[in-house]
């Protein structure tokens, strides 16, 4: 019997949940990858979208924007190592959705329809938390340098200017709230591009509290029932390259250069590391 | 289809062909020379409806909450879903009020205050932009703060703080009227009978602007006035029996920087004094506190140090919570607490 289960993959524009659909879908299918969740079958739906992230993802290419390429709707059927088949559907939905959340205080019904998932991914690019910063540190800083005080234009108070952590709060607080609630729900926590922030020496739950505290004492204070974890991912290893901008990086080379594209992936949760991008998946329709 | 001059719409003129109109005009006065004809009309297809253009129809949209400060309404509903403590926060212009509304939600972007961790705000964006311009996004060149609405309705910011594992969750709701409409009722008593905030406060917090204070222009001013405040407040009942009383002092930072420093702590402490002499038989109790929430200048004193003692008076048990307290009036010297602190970060 074949268990059908919804995803929800959420996440703020640039925080890499179209790279994280490419990385799964070709881990899952790679020959010989040792994951939790394994490829199924394809007797249902149609996998021309995700072939192409995969492809995209192989050649070492940025993904197309969500934005122009629009909404789509992914499944992938996969089992567990019991042989237990689950079909996970993943709307591909474009970040300047949650944006919009944030920022105009809406969501479009069609959005609203792939929120409701019990199982939430939540992705964070972990190489471009945007923190809080106050004028007086500010200055200081420019003082001990010997710099002249800005003069530049006064910027008014707009939405986009929060912090990162910030508007992730809200992104879930909204997801608890009446328009959106469907209960108690798990969320994997994903911080991306792991290969950059890893270089904080921290653990992802470190990160979280080093770097995202409001979102780590929202989470751990349980007000709203999340059940959670949280994860480093890499899922390219590195840098890749704008086609569009015929781009060409030594770096993307020698992540072409690894035996197996699955190697490029790294998964941290604690102190273990793997390449399994399935774990936070298999965690989640557990 | 085109016309021509050789056309006409009369069906029976022969102009086409005879060159003469069949009505004896000259051509040039003919009403109906150079008009096509009826018959000679192409008629219009119908166009079926789902032929027509595509019309790009926007999902409905669902409207979620506005993040901003709440109103009385708002506030009261979701007081009712946990323990809550309410705040009111009175103090004239520029005694740093939303500075210090700021403060303990900055304080929070970066870690816990007074044990008390972040655990929800259904103000967040309220906060946001109070927040904003003391914030390097702003690019000012140095913080300053909007100014509450005068004659406004007092709204309220909202943080659900956690304490201990498993957290115990209770809701702080923090007013935020305009100073001057506080000042209204030192002149006229009834002016205090829309200050809902204040009587359903658990704590009354006034501000003392530590740098007006430091000012021998304004010190005088700012000893008279608060006292009389105060006591209009608990004249008109803004002020009651079951209340805590928080004495803050402000500006710490411009305190420690000014000449006066000594002084003003002196000043300081008469006024707490005086309050606790004719109120605090009347109130639970009456505590001091000095508070720097938003400094101008780095390195002086912490940013937002003192916020977390005052959070932690804050959230104190309510009396129904548990056994009413003893009353303590915690009167140390500020002065202590001023010129120590300041050699200590120094």
């Amino acid at each position: 019997m074949t268990v059908e289960t919804d995803v929800s993959v959420v996440g703020l524009p640039g925080s890499g949940k179209t790279t994280f659909l490419a990385a799964l879908w070709h881990m899952v299918r790679e020959d010989g990858a040792v994951t939790a969740l394994q490829f199924d079958s394809m007797r249902k739906g149609n996998f021309e979208h995700l072939n192409t992230l995969a492809k995209r993802w192989r050649e070492g290419s940025i993904q197309e924007r969500t934005q122009q390429s629009g909404m789509k709707r992914v499944a992938m059927k996969l089992k567990d190592g019991a042989g237990n088949s689950t079909e996970i559907s993943f709307p591909d939905v474009p970040g300047e959705e949650f944006s919009r959340m944030w920022e105009k205080r809406e969501v479009d019904q069609t959005t609203a329809a792939t929120l409701g998932a019990k199982g939430i991914v939540l992705l964070i690019n972990g190489d471009r938390i945007q923190l809080p910063a106050w004028i007086v540190e500010r200055n200081a800083v420019a003082a001990g340098m010997g710099l002249p005080p800005g003069d530049d234009e006064i910027v008014e108070w707009s939405a986009d200017l929060a912090p990162t952590q910030v508007q992730v709060v809200e992104l879930l607080q909204m997801l608890m709230s009446d328009e959106l609630n469907v209960g108690p729900r798990r969320l994997a926590v994903l911080l991306s591009a792991w290969d950059r922030a890893e270089g904080e020496r921290l653990t992802p739950e470190g990160l979280l509290a080093a770097k995202l505290p409001l979102l780590e004492q929202y989470l751990r204070n349980g007000r709203d029932p999340w059940t959670w974890r949280v994860w480093g991912l890499s899922a390219q290893g590195g840098i890749y390259e704008d086609p569009d901008q015929k781009q060409h990086f030594d770096d993307t080379d020698r992540l072409r250069d690894l035996a197996r594209p699955s190697d490029r992936i790294k998964v941290v949760s604690g102190a273990y590391v793997s390449t399994d991008i399935t774990a936070p998946i298999e965690w989640l329709v557990s | 289809m085109a016309t021509s001059a050789s056309t006409c719409s009369n069906p029976d003129c022969k102009v086409a062909t005879d060159g003469k109109c069949v009505e004896t005009y000259p051509l040039e006065e003919c009403p109906h020379y150079g008009r096509p004809a009826v018959a000679d009309i192409e008629p219009v297809d119908e166009q079926p409806e789902d032929s027509r253009p595509a019309v790009n129809i926007e999902p409905p949209v669902i409207a979620l909450s506005l993040g901003e400060a709440l109103g009385r309404a708002e506030a009261s509903a979701l007081q009712r879903r946990r323990a809550s403590r309410a705040i009111g926060v009175v103090g004239p212009h520029f005694a740093g009020k939303t500075s210090l509304m700021a403060s303990v939600y900055e304080i929070l972007q970066e870690g816990v205050v007074a044990g008390y961790s972040f655990a929800g705000s259904s103000t967040l964006i309220g906060f946001e932009m109070i927040c904003h311009d003391a914030r390097a996004a702003s690019k000012r060149p140095e913080p300053h703060t909007e100014r509450t609405t005068v004659g406004a309705d007092a709204t309220f910011f909202h943080l659900d703080l956690g304490i201990g594992e498993p957290a115990t969750i209770a809701s702080l709701f923090i007013g935020d009227r305009s100073g001057e409409d506080y000042l209204t009722t030192a002149d006229e008593l009834s002016n205090a009978a829309g200050f809902f905030e204040l009587k359903r406060a658990d704590v009354v917090t006034i501000l003392v602007n530590g740098e007006h204070l430091a000012d021998a222009k304004r010190r005088h001013e700012v000893k008279a006035s608060t006292p009389q405040l105060i006591d209009a407040l608990v004249e008109a009942g803004s002020i009651s029996a079951r209340q805590r009383v928080a004495l803050v002092l402000t500006k710490k930072d411009a305190v420690a920087a000014s000449a006066h420093a000594e002084r003003v702590v002196a000043d300081f402490d008469e006024m707490v004094a005086g309050v606790v002499r004719r109120h605090g038989n009347l109130v639970t109790d009456v505590v001091p506190f000095v508070v720097a929430a938003s400094p101008r200048i780095a390195n002086a004193v912490k940013r937002g140090e003192g916020v977390s003692d005052l959070v932690a008076y804050w959230m104190q048990p309510v009396a129904a919570e548990t056994p009413p307290p003893t009353q303590v009036l915690q009167m140390t010297r500020m002065i202590d607490r001023v010129v120590i602190d300041t050699e200590d970060d120094a």
